[in-house]
């Protein structure tokens, strides 16, 4: 391997790697990464084929990322037409085809004109960059607090409180015109609750429920029409905490 | 083209940067006060404030007013030092100018991240994330979405965030933040080349950009997880490939070139509608300004990409998406009806929207005295030093559409949501003029007068950017996320919303089409998978369900109904209940408890779901 097609080298490899971690079903954090240097490597190397003359990083760095997103935009189409389906496999074998066959024209041409490869930031810029350590230093902990403020934030998120609700439903089986009835406890907290069915105005014997936060409780029941379902949060019996009706003239989903 | 033209104080500088670097290096890094690593340190900490403001907000301290100051505390921290530095008289290096545009545009995207860091809540960013879901499900493009059946016509974003999220196995949400990121930083980094290549000048690119960063939507449109953020990116990278290809530099290596704008055209067209038209009509008019000027060689390359794209975008609208005439009529028709009433002699009357604050309106109509003020002054510059060069003529231009959407926006209905949109796209033009009005402003005052026009400068463009974010998006009254809000947007976006909702995919089927509220339209329309209806206003409004309301149900084939009760207890924050509402800032008491409550009483109607504040009726519209 020569130092000057490493880079050749390096997304041959990734490429390799990536499908292959892909069938072995590998953890999200291996994907994640390979993942990602796969989406870019498309573009880089296109970049390095198509726009050879680009002035600055910034520039090739510009065109590397417009291509590496043009890829998924235009070969999707295509696999589409192809009347391939978009899975993880054809965009697996996208990506890795084109980067395949970028790496390979590559090859062919640094071989044929023995230049050198316009990595970026070369040469100019990366003279320019080079940063002291106190700037250097200060950047790093620009990227440290940046990132404890979208944490913060998140946390945020995690901890805003929201008024816990209990969800309750009937409605018609599509296939088995039986009446499916369904709670679902989201008050953040375990439970207690008391359902009293109601058919055609008789009260029928109540059940009591006693649901965790998240846990849904169903059941089937044998009437079709003139049902009403009254929910109790217990130890209040004295309100109706939750209330669905099907009369007669009832309506079928689906 | 030539730089030297343009008196500005660091040219100088300019110029030594086109030589080999042989003196000291950061020269002018070494000569400022406020060092760009020590700016970038300020912007993370501005984003660490506004982090902390939003947590205070979702944490119940939203009615206190230090969480509010401490948002703009915050802002200030980011914008301040980037524009005293991009505008001051000390020297300043391209890498620095590079350093300096990156930074506003990152931290500014990393406050939207903090505003909505565990999901996407906005509107249009659920319609798309809906659209990416079933791309991932079905593994086909062209899929149903209820809630912008335009969107999966134009499938670039979804194509991208579903390719990331299959090879990376991140989630849509994640992946859509990176994809988004990245289009909009690449977007401003290309808009930032040609600012510089056009004019010569890194820092009129660097101000150009500045300028451009407060259009309101640059925070919100321009960078949200929709499809314009990734068009937007196509579009500017291909004026560079038109740029490189009218260039003598560019001699003997056009074919890659070529190819790139071959790309980024078709990616543009497949990613979306109004970009790639503005793309046609930008080449078209660059292409036409190089010929009137006698420049042969870029009015034939300029029109060989307006050729292409034009082809492209005739090719995906008869073939691909037909019905984008449909979705852009109504507003094209709406503007066009607006202007001419107001050219007519009468006067279009402009939505009766919430308006915001008076402080607000006084700091949007200085910025709009401002802007106003600096384009003939631009223009001015152009017509002396800059008549030769087509792009910049080009963009002298186009810049006079500022005035037009100005117009749009007082007298149009819906000129503002127009206008806004318009923006995106005008401020190109617009933010390059102001760039040159501010050198040829600061260059020509001498000795003293240079320091009181550079201060006057930055005033200006700081008046512009706090404009761009007070007047943006988020609105006022939904500055700091905090508890449910009737009829918001991020903020009526909910747990129990986001259940119901999913109850509803679940339970009932997708495609059902239902009568909901604005607040929760876009919830049921995403993660429900629903079909809401837009005119369904009357279904809430009157104490009886009258015999007409069933016929009307019956007519747009309504089969559930969706009724928050929370309705009743406040006015709306956006001005009006419903998508389509007839009394749309009229309002001046919530809408009656019994109004929302009859279904309860009628036996006619079953009740089929209840989560306390929602519930979920049959009505018989859909039956067959």
């Amino acid at each position: 391997m020569s130092r000057r097609n490493a880079d050749l080298w390096v997304t041959f490899t990734v490429a390799v790697l990536a499908c292959a971690v892909a069938a072995v079903r590998a953890p999200v954090a291996v994907t994640a990464g390979l993942g990602l240097v796969l989406f870019a490597a498309p573009g880089y190397l296109l970049g390095q084929l198509l726009a050879r003359p680009g002035r600055t990083a910034l520039e090739r760095l510009a065109v590397s990322a417009g291509l590496a997103l043009c890829v998924p935009v235009i070969g999707g189409l295509l696999l589409y037409l192809a009347r391939l389906p978009l899975n993880r496999a054809s965009w697996l074998g996208l990506l890795a085809g084109v980067t395949v066959a970028a790496d390979g024209l590559l090859f062919v041409r640094r071989r044929r004109n023995a230049e050198a490869p316009a990595r970026l930031g070369r040469p100019r810029e990366t003279a320019r960059w080079r940063l002291q350590p106190g700037p250097a230093a200060a950047f790093a902990l620009a990227v440290l607090v940046a990132a404890g403020a979208v944490a913060l934030a998140r946390e945020g998120t995690a901890v805003q409180r929201y008024p816990g609700f209990t969800q309750l439903w009937l409605v018609p089986d599509a296939h088995t015109q039986a009446l499916s009835l369904g709670v679902a406890n989201n008050e953040g907290a375990t439970t207690r609750y008391q359902l009293v069915l109601l058919h055609h105005g008789t009260r029928l014997a109540p059940r009591k429920l006693t649901l965790r936060n998240g846990q849904v409780w169903r059941m089937s029941l044998r009437f079709t029409t003139n049902v009403t379902a009254h929910l109790y949060r217990l130890p209040d019996f004295s309100r109706i905490y939750r209330e669905v009706s099907i009369g007669r003239d009832r309506s079928v989903p689906g | 083209m030539s730089g030297t033209a343009v008196r500005v104080s660091e040219e100088r500088v300019v110029r030594s940067q086109a030589a080999p670097a042989t003196g000291p290096r950061h020269a002018g890094a070494q000569a400022s006060l406020i060092p760009v690593s020590v700016i970038a340190l300020t912007a993370a900490i501005g984003v660490l404030v506004v982090a902390a403001a939003y947590t205070a907000g979702r944490t119940g301290h939203i009615g206190s007013g230090w969480a509010d100051r401490a948002y703009w505390a915050g802002q200030a921290l980011i914008v301040v030092p980037v524009a005293v530095r991009l505008l001051g008289r000390r020297p300043l290096t391209a890498s620095d100018t590079v350093v300096l545009v990156v930074l506003v545009t990152v931290a500014e995207y990393l406050v939207k991240i903090c505003y909505s860091p565990a999901a996407f809540t906005f509107a249009d960013e659920l319609e798309h994330w809906r659209s990416t879901l079933n791309l991932l499900q079905t593994g086909k493009l062209f899929t149903v979405n209820y809630l912008l059946p335009v969107s999966p016509r134009y499938p670039g974003l979804e194509e991208v965030t579903a390719a990331l999220s299959s090879v990376t196995g991140l989630s849509i949400f994640v992946t859509g933040l990176i994809v988004a990121g990245i289009a909009h930083l690449l977007f401003v980094s290309v808009l930032f080349l040609l600012f510089r290549e056009v004019s010569g000048s890194h820092r009129i690119g660097g101000v150009a950009v500045l300028y451009y960063a407060s259009n309101p939507l640059f925070t919100s449109f321009d960078s949200m997880f929709v499809y314009q953020t990734l068009a937007l990116a196509f579009f500017a990278l291909t004026l560079l490939t038109a740029w490189r290809l009218s260039s003598r530099e560019t001699d003997g290596h056009r074919a890659g070139w070529l190819v790139l704008g071959g790309l980024t055209i078709l990616a543009t067209v497949i990613t979306h509608h109004v970009t790639s038209y503005v793309l046609v009509a930008t080449l078209a008019l660059i292409c036409l300004v190089a010929l009137a000027t006698g420049q042969r060689l870029m009015a034939g390359w300029t029109a060989v990409l307006a050729a292409g794209s034009a082809l492209a975008v005739a090719a995906w609208l008869f073939l691909a998406a037909p019905q984008t005439w449909s979705y852009l009529l109504p507003y094209a028709q709406g503007t066009l009806h607006g202007l001419w009433a107001l050219l007519g002699g009468g006067h279009a009357s402009p939505a009766a929207a919430t308006v915001g604050p008076l402080g607000n309106q006084a700091l949007s109509a200085a910025a709009v005295l401002a802007m106003s003020a600096l384009l003939p002054v631009g223009w001015w510059c152009v017509w002396r030093r800059w008549r030769g060069h087509p792009w910049t003529i080009a963009m002298a231009i186009a810049s006079a559409g500022w005035y037009v959407i100005v117009v749009v926006r007082l007298t149009v209905p819906d000129g503002s949501e127009l206008a806004g949109r318009a923006s995106t796209f005008i401020f190109v033009p617009a933010a390059y003029m102001a760039a040159l009005a501010v050198a040829q402003l600061t260059g020509t005052a001498v000795r003293w007068r240079a320091r009181t026009a550079a201060a006057a400068m930055l005033v200006t463009v700081l008046l512009l950017m706090f404009d761009g974010l007070v007047n943006g998006w988020p609105p006022y009254w939904e500055r700091l996320p905090g508890a449910h809000q009737v009829a918001g947007s991020e903020r009526s976006v909910g747990p129990e919303e986001i259940a119901t909702a999913r109850w509803a995919l679940a339970v009932l089927g997708p495609g059902n089409r239902f009568a909901t509220d604005v607040g929760s339209y876009p919830v049921l329309g995403s993660y429900g998978d629903q079909n809401p209806i837009r005119d369904v206003a009357y279904l809430y409004t009157s104490p009886r369900y009258r015999p007409a309301d069933s016929a009307q149900v019956a007519a747009q084939q309504i089969k559930y109904l969706w009724v928050d009760r929370r309705l009743s207890w406040s006015l709306p924050a956006i001005g009006q209940y419903f998508p389509d509402d007839p009394r749309a800032g009229k309002y001046h008491h919530p809408l009656p408890a019994a109004d929302l409550s009859k279904y309860a009483r009628m036996s006619s109607i079953p009740r089929i779901y209840d989560s306390g504040d929602i519930a979920i009726y049959t009505l018989s519209g859909g039956q067959s």
